[in-house]
C-alpha cells in the first residue's frame, strides 16, 4: 500500500465517474457516478494526509466536510429529480428538451 | 475587539429568524420587511467598519480586509435588489406562469447563498473557501427548480444540479491534488510551497482542475453550455440572482487563488487567461444575436460579461481588484435594472422582444429605462458600463495584454449589436396587436427610477471609482 497505488485508484475511480455521467442515460446512474467521482476525491484527501502531508489532520477534517456537502447536494438533487418524475413519469434524461436554442 | 465580525454573524443568523417569523405569522409580509430591514442594518454596519491597511483575521481562519467588506457590499446590494424583485413574482402571476409562494424561504435561500460568498471573501485556507462555494452554490439549485408547477423549472433544476455538482467534483478534486502538493491548506503555506517549486506536475494537475472546476460556475468557454437553458427555465428573480450573485462569488473564488497561492504562477497562468476570456466573450456576443427569449438573451450576454471581467485578471493584483470591483458595482446596477423592465414587461406578456414592441408609446420612461441599461451594458460612454470596461481594460494593458483588449474591444461591436436590438424592440417596431395594458407597482417604479440615476451618474462621479481604488489599491 503506497500513495502511488492510492493516487491510481482515485484517478481511475474519477475516470469511471466521468464515463458513467457520459453513458447513463438514468438520472439516478449519473448522481452515483457523480458521487464515485466525489469520493475518488475524498480518496485522494486521506492518502495525502496518511502517506505525505506535513498537516496531516487537516486533509482528513475536509474529507469528513467535503462527504457533509456532498449529502446536502444529493438531497437537493434528489428533491429536483422527485419534482421532475411527477412531471414526466420517467427519470430517462433524454427527455430534458424543453429548454433548448 | 471583533467588532468586524458583526456584519458577518448578523448575515448568518438572519436567514433563521427570517424563517422563524414566518413560522409565527400569517402570511410573508412581516418576513419580507425584516429581511429589507437586516439587509439595511447589515449594510450600515460594513459602511462602519473601521479597518487599517493589514486585514483583520480572526482564529487564523477567518479574514476582513478593506477589499472584502467592500464586495460584501455589492454582495449585499445585489441580494437586496434580488428580493425586491423576487417580491412581484410571489404577489401575481408572470411570464405566463404560476406565481411563486413560500417567499420567507426564497429570501433566506438568497441570504444563505450571499453568507456563501462572505465565506470565500473570508477564506484563509482551502477548506472555508470549498465551503464559501458550495454554501453560495446549494441554495442555487433550489432557488432554480422553485416554481414546482412549471415544468421548465425543474427541468433548468436537474441540469443546473447535474452540471454544479460535476464541477464541484472537478474542484475538490482539484482542491485534493493542491493539497498533496503544499501537505498544508493554509493559503499563505500553498503561496510558499508554489514559489519553490513551480514546475511540479501534481500543482499544474491542480490547476487544471480547478480551471475546469470553477469555469463551469463562471460559465467559460468550453463550461457554459448549461447556463441558457438554466436561465431560461428558471424563474426570473432566480435568473436575476444567478447572473449576479452566482457570477461575482465564482469571479472571487477565481481572485482569491490566482492572487493566493498561485500568485507565484500569475504570470505562467496568463496565457490560459487570455485565451479562455477571449474565447467566452466572443462565444457569448454570437449566442446571444439571435436569441428572442429575454432570459435566454441575458444569459449569453452574462456569458460574454464573465469573458470580460476575466480580463482584468490577467492584470496585477490591486488593479485587478479595482476594476472588478467597480465593475461589478455597474454590473449589478445594470442587470438588475434590465431585469426590472422585464419584470414589468412579463408581468402580462411572455417575457420575449415581441412583448417589448411599442413600450416608448405605452411608457416612454420605461423605454427611455431600458435604453439606458443596454447601452450601460454595452458600454458607451458617459455611462457606467463604459468606465467599468476601461477598468477591466487598464487592468489587462498593465500586463501587456493588448491583443486580447483589442480582440475584446472589437467584439463589443458585435456587444452593441445585440443590445441595440433591445433598444430596437422598444423603440422602432411597431406592435402586430394592440399590447396589453403595462401594471406597473410603485415599488418597481421607485427602483427603476433609481438605478437609472445611478447608471447615468456612477459613470461621471470621479470620486466614486477614485474611493474604489484607494479602498483597495
Amino acid at each position: 500500500m503506497t500513495l502511488q497505488n492510492c493516487l491510481i485508484l482515485a484517478f481511475l475511480l474519477f475516470a469511471i465517474g466521468i464515463w458513467g455521467l457520459l453513458r447513463r442515460r438514468h438520472l439516478i446512474g449519473m448522481l452515483i457516478s457523480i458521487e464515485i467521482m466525489l469520493n475518488a476525491a475524498n480518496i485522494n484527501f486521506i492518502a495525502f494526509s496518511y502517506f505525505s502531508a506535513k498537516d496531516s489532520t487537516a486533509g482528513a477534517l475536509f474529507s469528513l466536510f467535503a462527504i457533509a456537502v456532498t449529502a446536502c447536494e444529493m438531497a437537493i438533487a434528489l428533491a429536483i429529480i422527485v419534482t421532475m418524475y411527477r412531471r414526466h413519469h420517467s427519470l430517462d434524461v433524454n427527455q430534458l428538451r424543453d429548454l433548448h436554442d | 475587539m471583533n467588532a468586524f465580525l458583526i456584519p458577518d454573524l448578523l448575515l448568518l443568523l438572519t436567514p433563521f429568524l427570517v424563517i422563524a417569523i414566518r413560522i409565527f405569522t400569517r402570511n410573508s409580509k412581516p418576513a419580507f420587511i425584516f429581511a429589507n430591514l437586516s439587509f439595511l442594518v447589515i449594510f450600515v454596519f460594513l459602511n462602519r467598519l473601521v479597518l487599517g491597511d493589514e486585514p483583520h483575521i480572526f482564529f487564523s481562519t477567518w479574514k476582513v480586509d478593506r477589499f472584502g467588506v467592500l464586495m460584501r457590499e455589492i454582495l449585499i446590494l445585489g441580494a437586496f435588489l434580488g428580493v425586491w424583485f423576487a417580491k412581484d413574482y410571489f404577489d401575481h402571476r408572470a411570464d405566463h406562469k404560476s406565481k411563486l409562494t413560500q417567499m420567507a424561504e426564497y429570501i433566506a435561500a438568497l441570504m444563505f447563498a450571499t453568507f456563501g460568498g462572505f465565506a470565500v471573501l473570508s477564506a484563509t485556507e482551502l477548506l472555508t473557501l470549498f465551503l464559501g462555494l458550495e454554501i453560495a452554490t446549494v441554495p442555487m439549485y433550489a432557488l432554480t427548480a422553485w416554481n414546482k408547477t412549471d415544468p421548465n423549472g425543474s427541468e433548468a433544476g436537474t441540469k443546473f444540479i447535474l452540471m454544479g455538482s460535476v464541477a464541484t467534483a472537478f474542484e475538490l478534486f482539484g482542491l485534493s491534488y493542491l493539497y498533496g502538493f503544499a501537505g498544508t491548506l493554509e493559503l499563505s503555506l500553498i503561496a510558499d510551497a508554489v514559489a519553490q517549486n513551480m514546475h511540479s506536475p501534481l500543482l499544474w494537475i491542480s490547476v487544471l482542475f480547478l480551471i475546469c472546476g470553477i469555469g463551469f460556475k463562471l460559465t467559460l468557454f468550453p463550461f457554459y453550455t448549461w447556463a441558457p437553458d438554466v436561465y431560461d427555465g428558471a424563474p426570473t428573480p432566480t435568473t436575476a440572482v444567478l447572473s449576479v450573485t452566482s457570477k461575482l462569488v465564482a469571479v472571487i473564488f477565481l481572485m482569491v487563488l490566482i492572487f493566493g497561492p498561485f500568485a507565484a504562477i500569475h504570470s505562467e497562468l496568463i496565457p490560459f487567461l487570455s485565451l479562455l476570456a477571449a474565447i467566452t466573450l466572443f462565444v457569448g456576443n454570437l449566442g446571444a444575436l439571435k436569441q428572442n427569449r429575454l432570459r435566454r438573451f441575458m444569459a449569453y450576454s452574462s456569458i460574454s460579461q464573465a469573458g470580460y471581467i476575466l480580463i482584468a485578471l490577467i492584470g496585477p493584483e490591486s488593479l485587478a481588484r479595482g476594476a472588478v470591483a467597480y465593475y461589478f458595482v455597474v454590473y449589478t446596477i445594470a442587470n438588475y435594472l434590465a431585469f426590472f423592465i422585464f419584470g414589468v414587461i412579463g408581468r402580462n406578456r411572455s417575457e420575449t422582444f415581441e412583448s417589448l414592441r411599442g413600450l416608448s408609446k405605452q411608457s416612454p420612461v420605461l423605454a427611455v429605462a431600458l435604453a439606458v441599461a443596454a447601452f450601460s451594458l454595452a458600454g458607451i460612454p458617459p455611462l457606467a458600463g463604459f468606465l467599468g470596461k476601461f477598468f477591466l481594460f487598464y487592468s489587462a494593458a498593465e500586463a501587456k495584454g493588448y491583443a486580447l483588449i483589442l480582440f475584446a474591444v472589437l467584439n463589443n461591436v458585435i456587444a452593441l449589436y445585440y443590445y441595440i436590438q433591445l433598444i430596437k424592440a422598444a423603440w422602432v417596431d411597431e406592435p402586430e396587436t394592440e399590447p396589453e395594458p403595462l401594471a406597473i407597482t410603485l415599488r418597481q417604479k421607485v427602483v427603476i427610477i433609481v438605478l437609472m440615476i445611478g447608471t447615468l451618474t456612477i459613470g461621471v462621479l470621479p470620486f466614486l471609482n477614485t474611493n474604489i481604488f484607494r479602498i483597495v489599491g
